[in-house]
């Protein structure tokens, strides 16, 4: 029957699934063990009367175990939770341990008294509002430092900003005498509005302008899904999923604000309150001298390189002017729109 | 035992039922690990399949040594040419390609033969290890939520047919973790195995001891790690695998009623095993430190000496030197050794020749 030595006897010398060998001696994996050492006093499989203080969820409870109970592996251990105030809790330990053996009182209150200290440093770590180390994941950071280049290339900020800024002007949002506009620039779209107004019909050569204007601007700073692949033809596998995709155009929306991709859904709708926060965020950035040269010249910040593939298109736009052009290639499926609208 | 304890069933919903059986007898025979070890090592050799070298291996070729004189090592030699294979050492076992050193024999005695007796002792220790749940959950079954140990379920058991079910009825008795604990731990082995047939290992788990196989087996065979075993075909390899006492055995009613047929007691004889009586313990209290520290015991005891004993000498001293020592071997030697000393110095004082006889002797002398 149950027999502490023979117990004892067994798992010492045979086996035991909680004993660890280390060089400091047998260790015991029991939870319910008191010291966490492997001998013939501390193994609580060994013992039929044990006792044990233990620590769950920041509560101390003292765990005893009776030979009566040896047969019941569900209600072996009798568990009271002792109170909050260490002496209090130390005169609990005293009255539940009353006639038990001295060494077992003794180690339990030392094993109260090490949770009580480790709670206690426990609790004021959490309030030193310790800062988490992140690991830098060098491909992680490699890769996305290089799809924000790319993104920012491929965004075309300031040949949006320009047309936007254009735009803004033919729509006589500034009023029919706007300041600081270029003379040129004024004439010619009032010269536009003069066309428009004699002839609707565009002809075939401006649908082809249009239409290559319209392609190569789409995929100039298009970030819509099909196009975008050509654009990043060397990237890794995981640009071709739908999840990169998306990512890929949140971190393209990065320089345009705080805008959610939830805002793309509806293209029309937000197409234009898109513009103008673009407008408003870069109007803060720009002098005079940007907004003058806004048609001729490429606007060049003073952060990044422009990009001399996109250069010809704002010059050969703004000879060529052909009818009213509306062109949003901010969001993949504007652009789509836009593209069957003007086919 | 003065009253024998008694164990409760449980149904088929984990729920402890009216009805308890009383403890067979073999819950109480001597736990013997080193007759466990023996016996299982005896009997694991027993579903061995010979192996050996091939009987000609190493030795098919017409090798001479060249002998001395060709500066080379006299080893045997693979004699003619053309080809790489001649004048290469051959069967000797540290050759390439040569025989190995005591080649083995199938005629090597595989199986092992072990006493009935013993083999018989040996079950029955594994079966009472298999009461104690310090032993079951020290040899790794999560038995923590089990409600009593020795496990009893009732005959209704016996007859549970889907898998469903018998999965049912472990997690209501809190036995499933044991199970859950076989899937868990299954993964591929080490070593060539893997390629012989033997790819995957796991824990063991529970064995389910039935007396009437009414569909219980088809219900419990196909879940990890449980086996499923006749109350009268109790093995040993199952009730300590690996040697290692304790495995954790779930009991029908019937089959647990059925031990006492199966081994009887120590004064009753066995139905099953003809003539067997339970083996009597050489002492029924095997706890013998608890014994020693007992206070009936130590009222008795007389004190004990010094934890540490003091060298009797370091250094030898020759009693023939040395008064004490001797003193110390032969107390009466001191008698002697004084007397001797006072009788010389009486000596030296006292005794004086005498030139003639006294003159009292005189007297009597020539009295007549």
């Amino acid at each position: 029957m149950n027999n502490d030595g023979i117990v004892w006897e067994v798992l010492n010398n045979q086996f035991c699934s909680f004993k660890v060998k280390t060089d400091l001696g047998n260790l015991c994996r029991h939870p319910y063990n008191v010291t966490g050492r492997c001998n013939r006093r501390d193994c609580p499989l060994a013992n039929s009367k044990y006792a044990t203080v233990r620590e769950r969820g920041g509560r101390i409870y003292l765990c005893m175990k009776t030979a009566e109970r040896a047969h019941i592996p569900a209600k072996q251990w009798e568990k009271i939770e002792l109170p909050k105030n260490f002496a209090q809790a130390i005169e609990v330990i005293d009255k539940e341990l009353i006639y038990w053996p001295g060494w077992m009182i003794n180690i339990c209150k030392q094993r109260l008294t090490r949770i009580t200290q480790y709670l206690i440093r426990m609790r004021r770590l959490k309030l030193k509002n310790k800062t988490t180390l992140v690991p830098i994941k060098k491909k992680l950071e490699r890769r996305e430092k290089s799809r924000e280049i790319r993104a920012e290339a491929a965004a075309r900020l300031d040949q949006s900003i320009e047309k936007e800024l254009l735009e803004r002007l033919k729509s006589k949002a500034y009023g029919d005498q706007p300041l600081n506009v270029n003379e040129s620039v004024w004439k010619e779209i009032l010269e536009g509005d003069a066309v428009e107004a004699e002839s609707d019909v565009t002809t075939e050569d401006e649908l082809e302008d249009e239409e290559e204007y319209e392609y190569e601007e789409e995929t100039a700073g298009s970030s819509s899904g099909r196009l975008a692949r050509e654009f990043v033809a060397d990237d890794s596998d995981a640009d071709d999923s739908d999840a990169e995709d998306g990512d890929d155009v949140e971190d393209d929306m990065e320089d345009f604000g705080d805008m959610s991709p939830s805002d793309f859904s509806s293209a029309d709708d937000d197409s234009a309150s898109e513009g103008e926060d673009v407008n408003d965020e870069d109007d803060s950035d720009m002098d005079d001298s940007d907004e003058s040269d806004s048609a001729k010249k490429p606007i060049s910040k003073g952060k990044r390189p422009a990009a001399p593939a996109a250069r010809p298109k704002p010059a050969k736009r703004t000879k060529k002017h052909g009818p009213r052009v509306e062109v949003e290639y901010e969001t993949e499926s504007a652009a789509r729109d836009t593209m069957l609208t003007n086919w | 035992m003065a009253a024998r304890p008694v164990v409760s069933v449980f149904g088929l919903n984990g729920s402890k039922l009216d009805a308890t059986v009383p403890l067979p007898s073999v819950f109480t025979a001597p736990i013997r690990p080193d007759l466990v070890q023996f016996v299982h090592k005896n009997m694991a050799k027993n579903r061995r399949q010979p192996y050996a070298a091939k009987q000609q291996a190493g030795e098919e070729t017409s090798a001479e040594s060249w002998g001395t004189g060709r500066a080379v090592a006299r080893i045997p030699r693979v004699g003619g040419g053309g080809t790489h294979r001649a004048g290469q050492a051959a069967f000797g076992n540290m050759t390439r390609g040569g025989r190995m050193f005591a080649p083995n024999k199938v005629w090597r005695k595989w199986h092992i033969r072990t006493n009935s007796n013993q083999k018989r002792y040996a079950t029955a220790s594994a079966v009472a290890a298999s009461g104690v749940s310090a032993l079951v959950s020290g040899r790794g079954h999560r038995i923590s939520g089990i409600e009593e140990v020795p496990l009893v379920v009732a005959a209704e058991v016996e007859s549970l047919s889907k898998t469903k079910e018998a999965i049912a009825l472990l997690k209501a008795l809190k036995a499933y973790a044991d199970v859950a604990k076989v899937s868990n731990t299954r993964s591929i082995r080490a070593g060539r195995g893997k390629m012989r047939n033997r790819r995957h290992r796991q824990r063991r788990g529970p064995l389910v001891v039935f007396a009437e196989d009414k569909g219980i087996s088809r219900a419990f065979r196909n879940l990890p790690g449980v086996e499923l075993v006749d109350v009268t075909r109790l093995n040993l390899l199952q009730l300590a695998p690996g040697g290692h006492l304790g495995r954790f055995v779930i009991w029908t009613q019937p089959a647990f009623e059925a031990l006492n047929k199966v081994f009887g007691s120590q004064t009753e004889a066995s139905v099953q095993k003809k003539g067997y009586t339970l083996p009597i313990p050489v002492i029924t209290n095997p706890d013998v430190s608890r014994l020693i520290g007992s206070d009936e015991i130590q009222a008795v005891v007389r004190p004990s000496g010094p934890k540490n004993m003091r060298r009797p000498f370091a250094q030898k001293k020759n009693p023939l030197r040395n008064t004490q020592v001797l003193v110390r071997l032969n107390p009466y030697a001191q008698v002697l050794r004084r007397a001797e000393l006072l009788g010389k110095n009486k000596k030296t004082k006292k005794y004086t020749h005498k030139k003639s006889a006294s003159a009292k002797f005189l007297q009597i002398l020539k009295a007549d």
